[in-house]
């Protein structure tokens, strides 16, 4: 059977310079698989004919066999080589600086390390026990799932109306994206400062507290309040405000690749301006950064850290504590790494999970 | 959508726009003039403090505009010997320049091979890069320290920067926008017998301006405003960033609001400059790429 | 208490520092400025052994000048200070992570040591250095310090609060100071006009400011001499409960722009009296005059009693230092032997009290007026809570006063609930 191989090889080697240019497309893998079924399936008729073949002739097979093989050895080594030449120099740098601190995480997460980073003894699965079993944790984790449910639906669709929006307009359209961009240039600390003491100051001052009194209202609590929640407003519109330009700007790179033919073209054949462009262009043709936005809108929900634990602080901090802030406390503040660690995988399974359900809506893993 | 249509109807009919046209363009930008001056507002009120009196900060007569401006704050800042505001600006363009540099290099590399590089595990490296993303931050930081200042990185230059250079995050974006990379560019430049490495030099970089100076800026910005780490790190007043110089007038007992905000007014502007500079290239890297007109 | 300050410190390698500055060109620009700044290290004698020392950073002015001072004053070691920046646990935290690296500080300060860190081996005992003058230190002060009967830190400062009031503005509401929490919340309900509330005590309604010391004022305590969780008992659960009745008095400032440790609220008049420490009295003297007085929090119930927190900073020389030895003797030159630089420290910039006795004694700056009740206050009504008592425990009480006064849980249920978890962390402790 050895000898059939030559030539399925050779078109796989062919498939995969197709695959090299148009990249990997779980379309061309079908296609490769079929290929190389049919091939087979049309070799079946010379091979009742093996015996027929002179000794000289299966000489000639085997070396070019044995040649072919060595070709594609080659070229995949070859290919290995260009790809870690492209690749490697961040993988090392991850390695160091990533893998083995998560590894590290990984095996305190079974260890009992208290103010070390050595395993003093091991627990099996009583950190994660203790984690799953902690009502904070649990209050933290279902109340940051809401969370996500709701901001990062929230940042895509203002993300995208800003960018088509200012995508919309060509006079001071640089200007405009200046300063919807330029939030991001601001600290997280420096935004809940200003978030917290000149815009949702709780007393008689404060901004929006001054504006409710010029028109005769009483002011609000607004971070310190438990009911009404007037908080989420208050860390929505800071993140809003952060985060919308980058979400943005991805939209904006996504919309300017849109071959303009394209709406020509539909235009020509009678689709309406609006709506029906949108939905059967531009949406299809900014799939790649609405892909990219979403997978990175729900880490950083699941994430959020920064303006939760500037402007929540003290009690009030139980009122919206991601389960970051937890995990930060128990591991940096009471250092008991291995619990925190315990945590750590706990939230990175869940991130894990969200992102391979939205994967499974948007085709995210599509390049497979 | 709106602005490709918009763009088509002025190039593709020759009557004069409607009136319902006009009106829409109008109802645009009054939308986008009142969501700029949204936008704007907080960046008002933290030059507001720091040109305000510390007691017009938290004054119970808070007004919108302070009743005399401080342009002595910024003196005061300056000649605070406490606080060496000036080298922390130094150090912060120094890491943030060479981690953007460095960032963006390794990650577009590494971005493009993923992308196009059909090698049979390039999906799980891929998934792997991704993985990080993933990972809380704060709970891996101390294992990172340990590790850092066991190569003997604490309180170094490179102790600050290298950790920053690697980001899934920004391979991640690259490798998104590579994917949808016009294969025709690459394969003219296959027929004129370029390898990967030619092709990537020679044409994917050169039509990626817009997407390098996008990233670059976003680079720049988290590395400018970096603070746990360099804080970690940096272990003596004079590798202090800016940043950190910063958070010495928000400690305990005693806030030094005014020069907070202005200290703050004055390390967002290299921002703002590099920004609006870096627009125009964004802008002009997209023109280059020669096919989106 | 754990918060009454927030805190920074950083130390320097200053040969590693040099080493690299040496192989990398532009490692020179952002190092070039050290020999400038960081002090100390001018006049380094190589026959001396060599300390890095860290400090959190303290905001009054001066602080900074006055520890390069000192450490330039010590002629038996070089010793490098490290002045750590930064906001809320941020600069223990740095602490945490160095001391598990390979460059720790050898000496520096955090407001406790441990029970963990003793266990990994990562601080020293002082005994030797305290030993002769232990007597001389309130029990109450070295008690967070003390793990297994071992003294692992030397208390540097002494903090503590108290309750500041407006005299004028008592007076012309016609009131005296409280001396029970119910006269507080009448009070602070009377105090109030318009914009000006009656009392300060943070913006989140006191969670953070008061939630032991209303453990204590009601006679309570958290975890007993004999190592057992205490703090679920109808006592303390009555003081939560006035907290509640408190902030819906509408006597309370909801939020200023500055946390309780800062004196603005009260000294630009949004509140009557706010809960402070002693370390505003000067910044208070300075912008009310002699218009303010002090009183300790007041009692709660009828077994309480007033009460306040012996917090504050303590000097610690970490285990794998290079040179443990000289660093146990320059904190012993610093905290127990030198007068001059303790007097200096505790009230030549903010106010504290001296922990050695025999010295707070000669510090004329707490000898009258509202400094030296507060002195008396700290004496007498004075707690702080044993190292067994950690950070996770913390966060659990915290959790139970947030709940009970923002989400209106039952005060018994749910201090019950986190006597419980306390309980079974103090077991891991303990094991």
């Amino acid at each position: 059977m050895q000898w059939v191989f030559p030539i399925p090889m050779r078109m796989l080697r062919m498939h995969f310079m197709v695959h090299a240019t148009v990249g990997l497309d779980i379309r061309y893998v079908f296609k490769i698989r079929a290929n190389v079924q049919t091939y087979i399936l049309r070799k079946d008729e010379p091979m009742k004919s093996v015996g027929t073949t002179t000794p000289a002739e299966m000489l000639d097979l085997r070396e070019e066999n044995q040649k072919s093989v060595q070709r594609v050895r080659r070229q995949s080594l070859k290919t290995a080589l260009i790809f870690w030449s492209f690749v490697g120099p961040m993988i090392i740098g991850l390695t160091v600086f990533f893998y083995i601190p998560i590894l590290w995480s990984l095996i305190l997460s079974f260890a009992d390390a208290r103010a070390t980073l050595t395993p003093a003894g091991w627990v099996g699965l009583g950190n994660y026990r203790a984690m799953l079993g902690d009502p904070e944790f649990i209050r933290a984790l279902v109340t940051f799932t809401i969370f996500a449910a709701f901001i990062v639906p929230t940042t895509l669709l203002s993300a995208l109306g800003l960018a088509l929006l200012v995508n919309s307009v060509k006079f001071a359209q640089g200007f405009f994206r200046s300063v919807f961009f330029l939030p991001t240039a601001c600290s997280y600390v420096l935004a809940s400062i200003v978030w917290k003491m000149s815009i949702f100051n709780g007393s008689s001052f404060g901004l929006a507290n001054t504006v409710r009194h010029t028109v005769g209202l009483d002011p609000i609590s607004w971070i310190s309040s438990p009911n009404p929640p007037w908080y989420w407003l208050v860390l929505v519109t800071v993140r809003l405000w952060l985060q919308l330009g980058i979400y943005m700007i991805i939209f904006i790179a996504g919309l300017q690749e849109i071959p303009r033919e394209l709406y020509e073209a539909a235009l020509v054949d009678g689709a309406r301006r609006g709506w029906q462009t949108f939905r059967h262009i531009t949406f299809p043709m900014l799939r790649n950064a609405t892909i990219a936005v979403l997978l990175l809108n729900v880490i950083a929900a699941f994430q959020a850290f920064d303006e939760f634990f500037n402007i929540m602080s003290g009690g009030n901090q139980i009122l919206a504590r991601p389960p970051l802030v937890y995990l930060y406390n128990i591991a940096l503040s009471d250092q008991n790494y291995g619990y925190g660690s315990a945590g750590a995988i706990i939230l990175t399974v869940i991130i894990v999970i969200f992102t391979l359900i939205q994967g499974r809506f948007l085709g995210f893993g599509r390049s497979e | 959508m709106a602005a490709i249509v918009s763009r088509s109807t002025q190039s593709g009919r020759p009557r004069g726009p409607s009136a319902w046209a006009i009106i829409r363009l109008v109802l645009r930008y009054v939308l986008l003039v009142i969501l700029a001056l949204l936008f704007l507002l907080p960046f008002y009120l933290i030059v507001r403090n720091g040109l305000a009196a510390e007691s017009e900060i938290t004054s119970p007569n808070w007004t919108f505009f302070p009743s005399t401006l401080h342009f002595e704050n910024i003196q005061e800042l300056f000649k605070d010997t406490e606080v060496p505001f000036l080298d922390g600006m130094v150090n912060s363009t120094i890491i943030a320049v060479l981690q953007t540099a460095g960032q963006i290099l390794l990650s577009a590399l590494a971005g493009y091979g993923l992308a196009r590089i059909a090698y049979r595990w390039s999906n799980q490296v891929f998934y792997a890069i991704l993985v990080t993303l993933m990972i809380p931050s704060a709970v891996i930081f101390v294992p990172t320290y340990v590790i850092v200042s066991y190569l003997g990185w604490v309180s170094t230059l490179q102790g600050l920067v290298v950790p920053g250079v690697f980001s899934g995050f920004t391979t991640f974006l690259f490798r998104q926008f590579f994917l949808g990379f016009p294969r025709e560019l690459e394969e003219a430049g296959r027929v004129d017998g370029l390898g990967y490495w030619g092709v990537f030099w020679r044409i994917v970089v050169p039509n990626s301006f817009g997407i390098i100076a996008a990233l670059s800026v976003i680079t720049f910005i988290a590395s400018w405003n970096a603070f746990l780490w360099p804080l970690v790190i940096g272990q003596d007043s004079s590798a202090w960033t800016v940043q950190v110089v910063l958070s010495n007038f928000l400690n305990a007992q005693v806030l030094n609001l005014h020069e907070l905000f202005i200290g703050a007014t004055i390390a967002i502007l290299p921002l703002v400059i590099i920004f609006l500079f870096l627009q125009r290239y964004i802008v002009e890297g997209y023109k280059q790429s020669g096919l989106k007109g | 208490m754990a918060q009454d300050q927030r805190l920074f410190t950083t130390p320097l390698s200053r040969r590693r520092f040099l080493q690299y500055t040496g192989s990398m060109t532009l490692g020179g620009t952002i190092l070039a400025a050290c020999a400038g700044t960081s002090g100390g290290g001018t006049t380094s004698n190589p026959s001396l052994p060599t300390l890095q020392q860290w400090y959190h950073q303290y905001g009054e002015t001066g602080t900074h000048e006055a520890v390069l001072r000192y450490a330039k004053q010590y002629s038996k070691a070089n010793v490098k200070v490290s002045w750590v920046p930064g906001t809320g646990n941020e600069y223990p935290n740095k602490v945490h992570a160095a001391l598990l690296g390979s460059n720790a500080p050898d000496v520096f300060e955090l407001q406790n040591p441990t029970v963990d860190q003793v266990k990994a081996g990562l601080i020293e005992p002082l005994d030797d250095i305290i030993a002769s003058v232990k007597s001389d230190f309130n029990p109450v002060a070295l008690k967070p310090l003390t793990i297994n009967g071992k003294v692992y830190a030397i208390k540097m400062i002494n903090d503590m609060g108290m309750i500041y009031y407006r005299k004028s503005l008592l007076q012309k509401a016609g009131v005296q100071p409280p001396t029970t929490m119910d006269e507080l919340i009448t009070v602070s309900k009377k105090l109030s006009k318009g914009s000006v509330k009656g009392l300060y005590i943070g913006p989140d309604g006191g969670v953070n400011a008061l939630s032991y010391i209303l453990g204590w004022a009601a006679g309570g305590d958290f975890i007993s001499d004999d190592n057992k969780i205490v703090f679920n008992n109808d006592n303390v659960a009555t003081a939560y409960e006035k907290l509640r009745e408190l902030n819906a008095s509408g006597g309370v400032l909801p939020d200023a722009p500055t946390f309780w440790w800062d004196p603005s609220a009260f000294t630009q008049g949004l509140s009557a009296m706010q809960w402070c420490g002693l370390w505003a009295m000067p910044g208070i003297t300075k912008a009310l005059g002699d218009d303010f007085g002090v009183i300790p929090f007041p009692a709660v119930g009828t077994q309480g009693k007033p009460a306040t927190f012996f917090g504050g900073w303590a000097e610690m020389v970490a285990a794998k230092g290079k040179n443990v030895a000289a660093a146990k003797e320059y904190v012993k030159y610093l905290w127990i032997d030198n007068s001059n630089i303790q007097i200096d420290w505790n009230v030549g910039y903010g106010f504290h009290v001296p922990p050695r006795l025999s010295i707070a004694a000669q510090a004329s700056k707490l000898k009258s007026g509202p400094a030296a009740q507060a002195v008396g206050y700290l004496n007498q009504y004075g707690h702080a809570t044993p190292p067994l008592w950690d950070a996770a425990m913390d966060t659990t009480l915290t959790d139970a006063v947030s709940n009970i006064l923002k989400n209106g849980a039952n005060p018994m249920t749910a201090l019950n609930r986190a006597a419980d978890k306390c309980n079974t962390e103090l077991q891991t402790l303990l094991s």
